[in-house]
């Protein structure tokens, strides 16, 4: 079991991961922008965080930025989560080990979760 | 507001002094906001499901960040933005490469859970200055109209929002069902209201645009056909509105043009004047196109022609010209002719009425020919609306300097009444030219007569006319008008001794006509 940080604005689908990540059987957390994201990466030790690109207040790559420049959390891999293509997402920012385009599968979010966990990326 | 206060793509100076315009870029919609919408302005774009105000929206963002400024799309409802973009990626004006850095995605639903208007405010507040929008479009207003918050404090968050849009020089576009009654507080608070309906045309259902508030401007009113296309949504201002008053002022006629027919012209008193408009009656068959492309076939450098038509392909058009020894090939070549050819179906007749204007204009055009007045009578949305449409199309193309030559089909193949396809058409017409069977021993023979030449003399005598491999051929008058007339034409032996209209030697009495 894996305590999993999601950080995403839009409810449904933070719901839906949620769901679906606890039917693995892994602890999930969730906060609804990049701010709020870090102040529970401050509060609980996680494992793998799942993070949107475009969010209110601080969004996918500032979360990044703040995580690389923080040596405790530089080693947390980061699964980017997005509508954007991969390309696009990839000159906006750095970093991350795995990318989901939105939106995606049940079955491609469990897939990439259980091998950014492995250490394995996507 | 300064006049660099709206940031972005630079609005538009408008008529109105300070206020600037932000362009919507949606086709057809500035001209119906007359230049845009006003910079620090707030709208409500109002609408049931699937009216297409959540594409309105998104095409306003992307055609402000196409042109350099920034956009932010926030939602209010717990949907996926990733497949409101997995659909908008169908649509030519969604560019991927505009996001984030142009049109920016974020949901403001937790915001508005948790921390009620004043979350909104503060949110909106922030990601606005943020990310630099000189474009908000909020999508699902409805969920904090219905968010158990008081009509007071719901007027209160508008406010708080007008102000800061307005000091921030944004446009914010506020997306609304049309189930919420347009008594309610933000409906009177905003600078505009747009209004997307269906109406129901016949079997067909025809979706429409109406800007039912403009703060500070005068929009086209009405309601005006809007469809959404692989492009995205293209307004179609209604044409009598937007064509009210012309363009430019008419000059005075300079001289005559030719039909291309000379004895034509001579019955015309010597052809048409030019900017005016020519009604070519005649049933099916009786040789209005042809004498269409007669006209046509005269096009050139100086008077550029061009061909707007519903019934005949490019191709098939020019073959036809071909078989009757009129070039429209070389014309086309050349780029003195162009030939567009519009199929009847699904046709809207301000989308028509457009793309003629802009034919027109786009070269020039002194020569038009259009076949015929049918067609746009089967893309008329409201019959009472055609002899206005037509009217101002008239004026606009007289004012262009057009030389107009319009097909109207008449109903009846032979017979003496003459049925004007619309009613008061004629009268905006300035000539009109009828071209009719008359049967005459178990033959039919075509006949042609000027009925109208405004502003000139022209002949009264109805003339025989053959359509041969050579085109029109005009003989002789026919001398027993009253029996020709009929349609039922009694053979008289004088008629008898003088044979075919053709023979040598018979030239046409001219009994003369005054201008109209």
């Amino acid at each position: 079991m894996a305590t999993v940080l999601v950080i995403d604005d839009e409810f449904g689908l933070a719901e839906v991961i949620e769901m679906a990540l606890e039917d693995e059987g892994h602890r999930v957390i969730a906060a609804v922008n990049g701010e709020q994201g870090l102040e529970r990466l401050a509060e609980a030790a996680v494992d793998l965080v799942l993070l949107d690109y475009m969010m209110p207040i601080l969004d996918g790559p500032g979360v990044l930025r703040a995580m690389r420049a923080e040596p405790v959390l530089r080693l947390i891999p980061v699964v980017l989560m997005t509508s954007l293509d991969e390309a696009t997402a990839r000159r906006g920012c750095e970093g991350f080990v795995a990318f989901l385009r939105k939106p995606f599968r049940i079955e491609a979010l469990v897939r990439t979760v259980a091998a950014a966990l492995a250490g394995g990326g996507r | 507001m300064t006049e660099e206060g709206a940031g972005g793509p630079g609005p538009a100076a408008g008529i109105e002094g300070r206020l600037q315009r932000v362009p919507t870029g949606v086709p057809g919609l500035d001209a119906v906001l007359r230049g845009g919408l006003f910079a620090g302005g707030g709208y409500i774009v109002r609408g049931g499901p699937g009216a297409g105000k959540t594409i309105l929206a998104n095409q306003v963002c992307f055609q402000h960040a196409r042109a350099g400024g920034k956009a932010l799309f926030v939602t209010l409802l717990a949907e996926n933005h990733a497949r409101m973009v997995q659909h908008l990626e169908r649509l030519g004006f969604y560019d991927p490469a505009l996001v984030p850095n142009g049109v920016y995605y974020v949901s403001a639903f937790r915001a508005l859970e948790e921390g009620g208007l004043r979350g909104l405010m503060t949110l909106l507040r922030r990601e606005v200055r943020a990310r630099g929008a000189t474009v908000l479009a909020v999508d699902g207003l409805m969920a904090v109209a219905e968010g158990g918050d008081s009509d007071r404090e719901f007027r209160k968050f508008f406010h708080e929002l007008q102000a800061f849009i307005s000091t921030e020089g944004c446009v914010a576009l506020l997306l609304v069902s049309s189930s919420r009654a347009e008594h309610h507080p933000e409906h009177t608070m905003v600078d505009g209201l747009i209004a997307l309906e269906d109406s129901r045309v016949g079997s067909r259902s025809q979706r429409e645009l109406e800007v039912r508030k403009s703060r500070g401007s005068g929009a086209l009113r009405g309601r005006h056909p809007f469809r959404i296309t692989d492009g995205g949504i293209a307004v179609y201002p209604r044409i009598e509105a937007l064509l009210a008053r012309p363009s430019q002022p008419d000059g005075r006629p300079d001289g005559r043009v030719s039909t291309g027919v000379p004895a034509l012209d001579g019955m015309m008193g010597g052809g048409p004047l030019a900017g005016t408009t020519t009604l070519v009656l005649g049933a099916s068959g009786t040789g209005k196109t042809t004498l269409g492309m007669h006209y046509l076939a005269r096009s050139s450098e100086r008077e550029p022609g061009l061909h707007f038509g519903f019934y005949e392909t490019p191709d098939r058009l020019a073959a036809y010209a071909a078989s009757m020894g009129l070039d429209l090939d070389g014309p086309v070549q050349r780029g003195d002719l162009e030939i567009l050819w519009r199929p009847t179906a699904e046709q809207i007749m301000d989308d028509l009425g457009s793309q003629l204007i802009e034919a027109v204009r786009r070269r020039g055009v002194k020569r038009l020919f259009v076949d015929g007045l049918g067609g746009y009578l089967e893309a008329i949305d409201r019959r009472e609306r055609v002899s206005q449409v037509f009217a101002a199309l008239c004026n606009e193309l007289r004012a262009l300097g057009v030389t107009t030559f319009v097909a109207g089909e008449t109903m009846n193949l032979v017979g003496p009444e003459v049925a004007v396809p619309v009613e008061g058409v004629s009268v905006i017409v300035d000539n009109m030219v009828l071209l009719r069977f008359v049967e005459l021993r178990a033959r039919l023979h075509r006949l042609v007569s000027v009925m109208k030449v405004r502003g000139s003399d022209f002949d009264l005598a109805l003339r025989e006319f053959r359509i041969t491999g050579a085109g029109i051929e005009l003989a002789g008058t026919f001398a027993d008008a009253e029996s020709v007339m009929s349609g039922f034409g009694v053979e008289r032996q004088a008629a008898v001794r003088r044979g075919s209209a053709f023979a040598p030697g018979k030239g046409p009495t001219r009994p003369r006509g005054g201008g109209g």
